[in-house]
This record gives structure tokens, C-alpha cells and sequence, in this order.
């Protein structure tokens, strides 16, 4: 490799840490002590503790926080990749009266800001008593997530050849065989796209879980912005902690679902690889 | 294919008009599973969905305050001429175009550059490793983002006031002062994003026919004359959807700035997002915040139409011009 090479791949790798910089300022707090986090100046050379990590995971409110994370937001995303992928099928083969209509309709739910999507609903919740409850904020999640989940399937199940579905039901299988053994098996790129998407999404989210739930069903985002004071300042070992540990699971999706991220993030309107 | 498999001709052309009879023509092909798929996603749609706003709807006619404890007094028109007239709305509508056009321009053009510098990365040692922590910002919890950067911006124990201290310059209350906190939280919301539109214009990048580059190359086109004439040509729709779900969502934004600086000093960072928030969930005053969240309603379905538009206008180019 010719010095040029070496010049422009160690541009780009600065460019990649000049992003993540603040990130790993995080993680780099998160093993100082409270007092390390505020000298002036800044330390970058510190002896680690782990003494953080111990006080932030014996407290149960962060670890109830954690589990509620991982079952909102798993739960959200199957049901709702489950009803999607009926839904994109039946959109993409039968075409039904009204099929633009409504995958217009799906979209801009999503495209309302958080705080009107989430007034009604607050004000239905408050009416039906279903505030804090896990079968109400699972559902909304779940309802929040099937848009970006029928765009993205239908997309792929488009690109799924009828000739399938036409040489399955010669062949004397069933629809239901051939959705589930026909074209789901093809179309798995779509679902874990969906899936991960989905999960990002509902793993990061604060405002909804902050209006619709409660102390029951509080997830992180919602844990980390009511426990971030303490004695009069904000605790920066908390934050810093909770935020590190809760950062790793999108981290592994990024690095592991890389060919996926295109799709995902562009409701499987452009396909490609990067 | 137009007419769905299993389905005759004749069948399809026959196919009367009208509820009622579109049924029966259901139930005489015995296939009603177009329709049962669509249940369950319906089911969601109408109870979470259609229920919520029509009340949403109808609400925005009536002067309601949760905290009151008094019932529903209804008032026409009232909320939306009150919001039409109040001069907080207009300053948090145009501070929120403010902060789009902004954000999404230098998101672009950044997003343009960084994107074509990473254009011929593919022997960079450690790739995947080196993108994944160019795109973690966007995957990182909003209000994670929002609380850290208050200790990055910390006038006194911030790392960037540490840096112009170092520098010999005089130290800013990044977030505490009304002249830079809109452009503070402007930055947060540029570093978070712009690792979105490289990946767009990555992905733009790709779509671009190996062949033609050659020939430009061959022709000797110059860097900006390759960019414009092949580049965009090509590129320009994938960039429009970038572009496009960047605005849609920059509109959104909320958790992030509202950790940050709660809409202040003064309101030099309230979005509208943030104001209907406040108006909901902290006055309580729901009437006249259903009416608000009515005309961002509407906005938001002009912008989903906007991105429908340009999605279709990709998929009849590409009809038109096949391979």
C-alpha cells in the first residue's frame, strides 16, 4: 500500500472516532469516581473503578428498568412483525381496494411528532384505566412499530416472485403453507430488519413510556431521566453507567446487522449495502 | 401483476362496486383471506389509531383541563383561533423550521462529504468496526445523548470548556446563554445525525452504474462535472428519501433537546414538539393542545405525502428506464 493509502484510511478512521468520541467519553466516565467526573481539567488518565457498576446494578430500581427494557421492547417488536407480515402479504399479492390509502395512513403515524401521537392515547388510558399497565404499552408499542414493519415487508415480499405462490398452490399446498414455508423463508432479510429496527427503536424510547406507563412498566430511558438527581446535582456515575451498559445491545446490532441498516433505517425504501 | 393469483380474469373484471357486493363477490370466490390477513394489523390500527384521533379530533373543539377537574366546555373553533393568534406558537413553529433547515442542510452537506470520502473504503483495515462507531450516534438513547451532553457543555467541568481554556479563549455557558444555546443543541443534533445522511449517500454511491464512471473517467469529466452529471443523476432520488426522513423526523425532535435544556433559557430551544408537551403534560390544558397536535397532524400528512410523492416519482423513472 502506497503512503496515500495509509494517509487516507487514517482519515477515515479519525472520522469515525471523532464521532464516537463523545460516546467513549461516556464509557471513560463510567469507570471514574463522582469527584474524577468533575475536575477541572478533565482526566483522561484515571486507575478504574468499578465501584459504579457495583452501586448502579445492586440498585433493583435499574435492574427491574433493564428487564422491563428487554421484555417491552421484545414483546412490542414479534407481535408486531407477526401481524405486519400477514398484512404486507396480503398488500403485496391480493392488492386490495385501498392498499396505497392505507400504507399512507400507516406512515404518517409515524411521521407525527412524539408528543401529539401520544395525547390521545394518554387521555383514551387515563379513561380505560390501562395507565401502567403492560398490555397497554406493549400494545402501543406494538402499534407503533407495525408501519415501519409493513413497509419494509412489503418491499420484500414484492421482490418475492408469484410463480412461487402459483407453483405451491398447484402443488396442492394451502396458502397458509405457502406463506409460511414459501415465501417467509425468503423474505428473512425483511423480518430481522424489521425486527432490529423495530427494537432500536422501542429500546430507545422515552416519551411514550414516560406518559402511558408508570413505576411498573418504566423502561431505562425512563429510569435514567427520573434517577438522575441526587443530593441537589445531577449523579454523573449513574448516568454514565446505566447509559454504557444500556448502549451495548444497539452497539452489537450496528456491528453485527451492518448489511441491514440501509434498509432499516429508510423504511425499506432503498436497499443496498454500504 | 395486477390480478391476484387464483383470481380469473373475467372474475377480476366483473368485480362490482359497493361494500356489499364486493362481500358477496369475496365470499363467492371463497377467499376471504385478503381481507383476514389485514385483520390483526386493522384491529391495531382502529383502536390505537383511528379511535385516538377522532377523540383527539373532537377534543380540539372543546376547552378541557385535565387539573380543572370541570367537564368538556365546547368552543368551536375557539382553541384553533386562540393557537392561530398566540405569538409563542408562531416563534416555536418558526424556531422548529429554523432548526430543520438547519440541521437537515448541514446534515446534507456534511452527510455528501464524509459519504464520498468514504466512498473507496472498502480495504480500510477494521471497516466494520470503524462504521459501526461512525453510525453509534444514532443508535444511542436520545435521552442518554441529551443528559451527557449537559456535562460535555458544562461551562465549568465540560471537556469543550476545558479545550478553550487550553486554547487561551474564555469559556461559554454553552447551554446557559439565550445567544448560543440554540446553536449548542443545533450541534448535539448534527453529530447524531449526520452519520445517517453518509450512510444515505453511501448507499446513493452505490446505485450509481460502475460503466458510467469509467466513462467519465475516460472522458475526463472533473471531480464537481462527474459529481453532478453522474453522481446526482443517479444518486438524487436515494438522497431525496434521505433528505426527506431527516426533515420528518428533525420536526420530531423533543427528547433530545428537552433533556438538554428544557426548551430554555427563556424558550430560545422550544420546538413545537416540545411546547405541546409542555402545554399536555405539564399545564394540562388538553383542548387546546389536542388543536395543536390537530395542525401538526396535518403538517406531518403533507410531509408523508411529500416522501410518497418522491418514492413514486423513483419507482416511475425507474419504469421507465428499465435495468
Amino acid at each position: 500500500m502506497t503512503l496515500r493509502t495509509h494517509l487516507y484510511h487514517a482519515l477515515l478512521w479519525l472520522v469515525a472516532l471523532l464521532f464516537f468520541a463523545p460516546v467513549a467519553w461516556i464509557v471513560l466516565s463510567s469507570f471514574k469516581t463522582a469527584t474524577q467526573i468533575l475536575s477541572v481539567p478533565p482526566v483522561l488518565l484515571f486507575r478504574p473503578t468499578l465501584a459504579n457498576y457495583e452501586r448502579v446494578l445492586s440498585n433493583p430500581h435499574i435492574l427491574w428498568g433493564f428487564l422491563n427494557s428487554l421484555l417491552l421492547s421484545c414483546s412490542a417488536v414479534v407481535i408486531a412483525v407477526a401481524v405486519s407480515f400477514l398484512a404486507a402479504f396480503s398488500f403485496s399479492r391480493f392488492k386490495p381496494r385501498g392498499t396505497a390509502f392505507l400504507m399512507f395512513l400507516l406512515l404518517s403515524i409515524r411521521m407525527l411528532p412524539g408528543s401529539a401521537a401520544i395525547l390521545p392515547i394518554y387521555l383514551m388510558y387515563v379513561g380505560l384505566g390501562w395507565k401502567d399497565s403492560y398490555a397497554g404499552v406493549i400494545l402501543f408499542y406494538a402499534m407503533f412499530s407495525i408501519p415501519f414493519s409493513v413497509w419494509i415487508l412489503k418491499g420484500f415480499i414484492d421482490g418475492v416472485s408469484v410463480r412461487f405462490d402459483e407453483t405451491g398452490l398447484v402443488n396442492g399446498a394451502g396458502w397458509f403453507r405457502v406463506i409460511a414455508r414459501l415465501i417467509f423463508p425468503q423474505v428473512m432479510p425483511g423480518v430481522i430488519a424489521a425486527l432490529i429496527f423495530n427494537f432500536i427503536f422501542v429500546w430507545n424510547e422515552f416519551l411514550f413510556n414516560y406518559i402511558i406507563g408508570g413505576p411498573r412498566t418504566a423502561n431505562i430511558p425512563v429510569a435514567l431521566a427520573t434517577g438522575l438527581y441526587s443530593g441537589g446535582g445531577v449523579d454523573w456515575t449513574f448516568v454514565s453507567v446505566v447509559t454504557t451498559l444500556y448502549i451495548i445491545p444497539p452497539i452489537l446490532v450496528v456491528f453485527l446487522f451492518q448489511r441491514f441498516l440501509l434498509v432499516g433505517m429508510t423504511f425499506g425504501t432503498v436497499r443496498g449495502e454500504v | 401483476m395486477d390480478t391476484a393469483p387464483g383470481v380469473s380474469a373475467t372474475h377480476a373484471l366483473s368485480d362490482p362496486p359497493g361494500v356489499g357486493a364486493r362481500l358477496a363477490a369475496l365470499l363467492q370466490r371463497r377467499s376471504v383471506l385478503p381481507t383476514l390477513l389485514l385483520v390483526p394489523v386493522l384491529l391495531f390500527f382502529i383502536v390505537w389509531n383511528t379511535v385516538p384521533t377522532l377523540w383527539l379530533l373532537g377534543l380540539s373543539f372543546y376547552r378541557f383541563s385535565l387539573t380543572s377537574g370541570r367537564p368538556p366546555i365546547f368552543t368551536g373553533f375557539g382553541n384553533f383561533e386562540s393557537i392561530l393568534q398566540d405569538s409563542e406558537v408562531w416563534l416555536a413553529l418558526s424556531r422548529t423550521f429554523l432548526f430543520v433547515i438547519l440541521a437537515v442542510g448541514i446534515e446534507t452537506v456534511l452527510g455528501l462529504l464524509l459519504g464520498l470520502l468514504f466512498w473507496n473504503s472498502q480495504r480500510l483495515p477494521g471497516r466494520r468496526v470503524a462504521l459501526t462507531m461512525l453510525f453509534t450516534p444514532m443508535v444511542l438513547t436520545p435521552v442518554a445523548a441529551g443528559t451527557f451532553w449537559r456535562l460535555i457543555y458544562d461551562p465549568t467541568f465540560g471537556v469543550l470548556s476545558a479545550m478553550l481554556r487550553g486554547l487561551g479563549l474564555p469559556t461559554v455557558n454553552f447551554l446557559g446563554d439565550a445567544r448560543t444555546a440554540f446553536g449548542s443543541v443545533l450541534a448535539v443534533d448534527v453529530w447524531m445525525w449526520t452519520p445517517f445522511m453518509v450512510l444515505m449517500t453511501l448507499a446513493a454511491l452505490a446505485s450509481v452504474p460502475k460503466a458510467e464512471l469509467e466513462a467519465a473517467e475516460i472522458d475526463r469529466l472533473s471531480f464537481l462535472q462527474r459529481l453532478r452529471l453522474v453522481i446526482l443523476h443517479h444518486g438524487k432520488f436515494i438522497l431525496m428519501l434521505g433528505i426527506l426522513l431527516r426533515t420528518i423526523d428533525a420536526f420530531k425532535t423533543m427528547d433530545l433537546i428537552y433533556d438538554m435544556t428544557f426548551g430554555g433559557p427563556g424558550s430560545t430551544t422550544q420546538l413545537v414538539a416540545i411546547m405541546l408537551y409542555r402545554r399536555a403534560f405539564e399545564v394540562f390544558s388538553m383542548g387546546w393542545s389536542s388543536a395543536l397536535a390537530v395542525i401538526l397532524l396535518l403538517i406531518s400528512i403533507a410531509f408523508t405525502a411529500t416522501f410518497i410523492f418522491v418514492l413514486h416519482a423513483r419507482e416511475r423513472r425507474k419504469q421507465d428506464m428499465p435495468a
